[in-house]
């Protein structure tokens, strides 16, 4: 990386490579869904079932998001899930047995996923941990505070509604679960709404600019004049408040917090970036990648449970289909 | 360069900080579980000998309601008998179980009473136990050689695939469409409990009027169930019960069902006997039935450790000496009788 030519020639090449990776992506997007078109003609290809996948796309979603910009910095964040454990279970017993206040939930767990989040950050920033070993104490650390705050038990969070299922006040816990504006789910406008404040900021500000560079090449980052330590302790904090935010998505849909839920989250959310095109070496991310790479996963999953196929077959195709997407892509990018 | 170090040090400091919460956490939740009971010989009641009989019993991480309370049950039963030295080990997987067994060996308690992760896996230590003269009591999960137990206690998990079956086939008078959402896939408990079910589906309905039109495994996990059960509502327009494989689990297939607004349509079963599952089958509605594999299994496993230890057995039994596997018959809860065994659920 001493040649500056050279150096531009790679970076127009990586530009290229993403642009395709997009498109790539997207028609695996659209196959997926014309294959459950014909498959399942009647139960498929519905508006209900697309809510369905968008509404299932959005907790892994919004870890994915915070994920990309992990990633692009060349890191990795193993904690994700359990933090979603811990911030839930955090935030029942918050708001204990006789609270009524979905905003005491919601700001509970979302500080909660915000302070692991941040003990990742400064053990990796200015502690010099590496990523995947800090973030993965970490995965066993939230997954223990998730069994320890509530003796293993799960917490429910039906009385934030008045014990009831019907119709959620707008702002109230469930609401954010299975309420709708003009017909789409309110998690789904949350999922969007951090997909395109991501975008914003991942391609179009200075902040955006530097967390791609710390990870494109560190020491010319640190020469040039970025602040690289306080990015990379601002993307894992980042991880962590969007972990928060999956929390509420996750626990509005359930109606409880359980110490086991948000298990190998992780796994998916980092499967999700990754076939969307950014790069475990760092310095190359792609939000609209990593959402259509959620949205493989849930096509993937939902068809694959309408076909009731059995478990194993469901895995192996689910690795095939990773394989393929990354395959079909960028042939510079496979090593 | 100082003021490099210092964030350093102070950085290490959190996590060790960290860490140690999580130690501390751990200490505390091991000393809660391993309160060693020790009797005073004097006032032994039980044996009437006047000697005592060190338990050590090894559970896997209880993760889960029913693993919990398998744990606070073996705890209370030998809190009950003044001639037992109890000592309760929590293993966190499969590997550092067989670990903690090959410690407890060399504590040489007079009886083991373990609950494997994993039966295949753990069968060789329970074997050493066994040979080194520690008699070994087998906790609902099998070991898989004879030689590796004196005694076996568990659950009867086809006979609950086949109780649910009838239940569900009695309601629905074998008209109808039933989903099923199992267990984790590829252990004992799930192949018997689906086994059980479509066995006795396809004997007491022959004519094939009960379709099982959807089998997918939630893992035995509340948030695996609901997104599994959202996308077999999409594919299945009508269903007319739902059979779950464990009460917690059941708690995200309810949410599904309740989310898309069609508890009306069916009718949903459990099986275990959680507090929150018997509080609904008592308010009537959607959950109609769970099936009873009791955790208080482990105190009946404890009482046979004890008898074994002191080298008695029941008297109602010829011979008195403690049976080789004890199988707990599974029961149907519905709304019927869970006044009965409601003082049995577990939280």
């Amino acid at each position: 990386m001493t040649d500056t030519a050279q150096t531009w020639r790679g970076a127009l090449g990586r530009a290229k490579a993403l642009e395709f990776q997009e498109y790539a992506l997207a028609i695996v997007v659209v196959l997926l869904f014309i294959a459950g078109a014909i498959l399942k003609p009647d139960t498929f290809p519905t508006w209900d079932n697309i809510r369905n996948m968008l509404t299932q796309s959005s907790v892994v979603g919004v870890l994915a998001i915070g994920m990309t910009f992990v990633i692009a910095t060349a890191g990795i964040d193993l904690s994700v899930g359990s933090m979603v454990a811990a911030a839930g279970v955090f935030g029942g017993i918050m708001v204990g047995t006789d609270g009524t206040s979905s905003l005491v939930f919601i700001l509970a767990a979302i500080l909660f996923a915000t302070f692991l989040g941040t003990c990742n950050a400064t053990a990796i920033a200015y502690g010099r941990v590496v990523p995947f070993i800090a973030t993965l104490a970490m995965f066993s650390i939230a997954r223990g505070l998730a069994l320890l705050l509530n003796d293993k038990l799960p917490v429910s969070l039906l009385d934030l509604n008045g014990g009831s299922f019907g119709d959620p006040r707008p702002f109230s816990l469930l609401w954010f679960g299975v309420g709708r504006i003009f017909g789409i789910p309110v998690s789904v406008f949350v999922f969007l709404a951090i997909a395109i404040l991501g975008w914003v900021v991942l391609n179009r500000t200075r902040y955006g600019r530097y967390v791609i560079a710390v990870g494109g090449n560190r020491e010319a980052a640190r020469i040039a004049g970025v602040p690289v330590r306080r990015i990379i302790f601002s993307v894992y904090v980042l991880s962590g408040f969007l972990a928060g935010i999956s929390t509420v998505l996750l626990c509005a849909r359930l109606g409880s917090a359980s110490p086991v839920s948000g298990n190998l989250y992780e796994l998916d959310a980092i499967g999700a970036v990754v076939i969307g095109g950014t790069s475990l070496a760092g310095g190359r991310a792609s939000i609209v990648g990593t959402f259509l790479g959620v949205l493989t996963f849930a096509l993937i999953f939902s068809l694959m449970t309408q076909l009731n196929m059995s478990t194993e077959i469901q895995q192996v195709t689910k690795g095939l289909i990773v394989l393929g997407a990354v395959l079909l892509q960028r042939p510079e990018a496979r090593y | 360069m100082s003021r490099k170090r210092l964030a350093i040090s102070v950085a290490a400091a959190l996590v060790l900080a960290l860490g140690a919460t999580a130690c501390m956490g751990d200490d505390d939740d091991d000393a809660a579980a391993t309160t060693t009971d020790t009797a005073a010989e004097t006032t032994a009641t039980g044996g009437g000998s006047g000697e005592t009989v060190k338990i050590i019993a090894s559970v896997p991480p209880t993760d889960h309601g029913w693993l919990g309370a398998i744990s606070k049950d073996a705890q209370a039963a030998a809190e009950k008998h003044d001639d037992v030295e109890f000592e309760l080990l929590q293993a966190a997987d499969a590997d550092s179980q067989a670990q903690q067994i090959q410690q407890a060996i060399s504590q040489k308690p007079d009886v083991l009473v373990v609950l494997p992760q994993d039966g295949a896996a753990l069968t060789p230590v329970a074997q050493q136990a066994e040979r080194a003269g520690i008699r070994v009591v087998n906790v609902d999960r099998l070991f898989t050689a004879p030689d590796a137990a004196t005694a076996t206690i568990l659950g009867d998990n086809y006979q609950i695939g086949v109780l649910a079956a009838n239940y569900i086939a009695d309601e629905l008078k074998c008209q109808g469409n039933v989903v099923e959402i199992q267990g984790l896939a590829g252990i004992s408990v799930t192949e018997d409990r689906t086994k059980g079910f479509t066995d006795t589906i396809r004997q007491k309905c022959p004519d094939g009027g009960l379709k099982i039109v959807a089998s997918q495994p939630g893992d035995f996990n509340p948030d695996k169930g609901l997104t599994v059960m959202e996308n077999i509502l999409q594919a299945q327009s009508d269903i007319d019960a739902v059979y779950t494989h464990d009460d917690d689990m059941a708690q995200g297939v309810v949410q599904a069902i309740r989310n898309a607004g069609r508890d009306d349509e069916m009718f949903l079963t459990g099986v275990g006997g959680s507090q929150d599952a018997m509080q609904q089958i008592k308010e009537g509605g959607l959950y109609r039935a769970t099936f009873l594999y009791n955790p208080n299994m482990a105190a009946s496993a404890v009482n046979m450790a004890r008898l074994i230890g002191l080298g008695e057995g029941f008297a109602e039994l010829v011979p008195p000496e403690v049976p080789r596997q004890v199988v707990v018959p599974a029961a149907v809860v519905t709304q019927d009788n869970v006044d009965e065994y409601e003082q049995y659920a577990f939280d």
